[in-house]
Formats: C-alpha cells, structure tokens, sequence
C-alpha cells in the first residue's frame, strides 16, 4: 500500500473524528445555553456561537453577562 | 529547541490563564443576574482545575439551565420592585382575584406611525385581536404601524377586568415594561397604565 496514501487516509479520518467530536461537545453545551438564553430573552441561536472553536463559549457569555436582559435581571440589592 | 517548545508552553499558560480569569468573572455576572450568588458560577469555572475536570462543570450548567431562578421568585413575589433600567418578568404581575364592579369600556389610546389610535373594548365581544393590518372582522383592532404584529397580540375582557396575551411576533409585546412572552399565557392588564406593542405605546384607560 502506497505510504502517502495511507497517511492522507489516517489524517482524513483524524479530521473527520476531530470535527464529529467537536460537535458532540458543542451540543451538549448548546442545550443548556438554548435554555438560558431564552429564558434572558435572548434568541436561542446565540447558544449557536458554542460550535466556533475556542473563543465561541467566550461570546455567548460575553453577551449573557455584560448586556442588560431583556426579561430582566434579579434587582442589584438582592444578589 | 527545548526553549522554543518551554516558551509555546508559556504562551499557552498566559492565554489560558486570562481564559479562565475571564470566564470566571463573566461566569460570576452571569449567575448574579438570575439572582443567585455570583461566587457559585466563579467556583463552577474554578472546578475544571480540578480532576474532576469538566464533567462536574457541564453538570453544574445544565442543573443551572433548567433549575428555578431567584429571579422568577422576586418577580413574582414583588411586583413592580425593578428599576426601569431592567423591566422585570411578566411573573411580577399579579393574577386576577375577582370580577370588577366597574363595567365600562376599556380603552386603549396612542400614537402610531399610521396616526393616532384609540382603541375600545366594550366586552361584546369575549376576546378582540390587536393587528398590524386593516381590521376587518368585529373582534378585529387595528394598530396600524410596521412595527406591530399581524397578528399581534390577543385582548380578553372577562369580568370587568382586561387579560393580554402576546402571540409571539417580532416586535414583543410590554406591560408597564415588563416583557410579556407567548409563554406567559394571558395576563391580567386592570391594573397596568401602559401597554407597547412593537413601538406603539398604548395608554390603558376607561372610556
């Protein structure tokens, strides 16, 4: 069997495992975020931004933390 | 070489050492807003330190996605207590206890960008239809503005009170600020002054 050819396929299906699970993770992430988004008022599509690698969950929660709810936030005094 | 791949390991560690610092603070805002302590969402970030990795964390998200909030309970315990910055949840308006004594129209009054709008429920009809488009049925009000839905919202007059419903379009329906969602159901507006839909503010009133 050609070498290079080989390497190509292993690479291939390196990739292709890199991508499946990274998928997986996201969605498990994606779940619960969908929830918390909407119930700030958000769109769930912002959860959306878990599926771009490493800085994704960083502007999802970017978004949640330093923007005001639409559906509101507990009252400063009472946290 | 050996300096090359020690320095990459550097690198690596600053960054993910402002990773962490900064998903903690954020995490720490995050959870102080639906009004629980803001150090349990640092502590969940701090834990994938740990070897418990990042199981407990994903845990400790999905418990904190579905779990009740501290918020939806002084919403509802306290109508009204938020500042106007942050317009508390539709929860915070309170049920109707009982049918009114007072009978007379409810009227609904305001500018819209198709002129002014003065809108009169007289309780012939058990529920009227707020729309963006021209009415065309008796249970049919027009709010003529893009802004509003068609339809937008539902009206219900039941024992001298006035109930609201949003039907889920874009522009969102508020009561005295406080955004009602599709998911809220019909809610009781007696009590309320105004109503926005899309941008329409309507003063609520008797005729």
């Amino acid at each position: 069997m050609d070498p290079v050819a080989w390497l190509l396929g292993l690479g291939s299906l390196l990739v292709f495992g890199i991508i499946v699970v990274h998928l997986l993770a996201a969605l498990v992430l994606i779940i619960p975020t969908w929830r918390i988004c909407t119930r700030a008022g958000f769109s769930g599509a912002l959860s959306l931004f878990h599926l771009v690698p490493l800085i994704g969950p960083f502007i999802v929660m970017g978004v949640l933390a330093f923007t005001d709810w639409p559906n509101g936030e507990a009252p400063p005094g009472k946290r | 070489m050996g300096m090359e791949i020690l320095g990459l390991f550097g690198l690596s560690s600053v960054f993910g050492l402002i990773g962490l610092v900064l998903a903690g603070w954020m995490a720490w805002r995050i959870v102080e807003k639906t009004g629980l302590p803001g150090w349990a969402g640092l502590g969940a970030i701090l834990l994938t330190l740990t070897g418990i990795g990042m199981i407990v964390p994903l845990i400790l998200l999905w418990v904190f996605a579905f779990m009740r909030w501290p918020r939806d309970e002084m919403a509802a315990a306290a109508p009204g207590a938020s500042s106007p910055a942050r317009p508390a949840s539709p929860g915070a308006l309170s049920p109707p206890p009982a049918a009114l004594a007072d009978r007379r129209p409810w009227r609904l009054s305001g500018l819209s960008a198709g002129g002014p709008v003065v809108l009169s429920m007289d309780g012939t009809q058990p529920a009227y239809v707020l729309t963006g488009a021209a009415a065309q049925q008796a249970n049919e009000l027009c709010v003529p503005d893009p802004t509003v839905g068609q339809p937008h919202a539902r009206l219900f007059v039941s024992g001298g009170r006035l109930g609201l419903e949003d039907l889920g379009t874009p522009g969102g329906t508020r009561i005295d600020g406080a955004r009602l969602l599709p998911e809220h159901g019909p809610r009781d507006i007696s009590a309320a002054r105004a109503i926005h839909v899309g941008t329409v503010e309507l003063a609520l009133s008797r005729a």
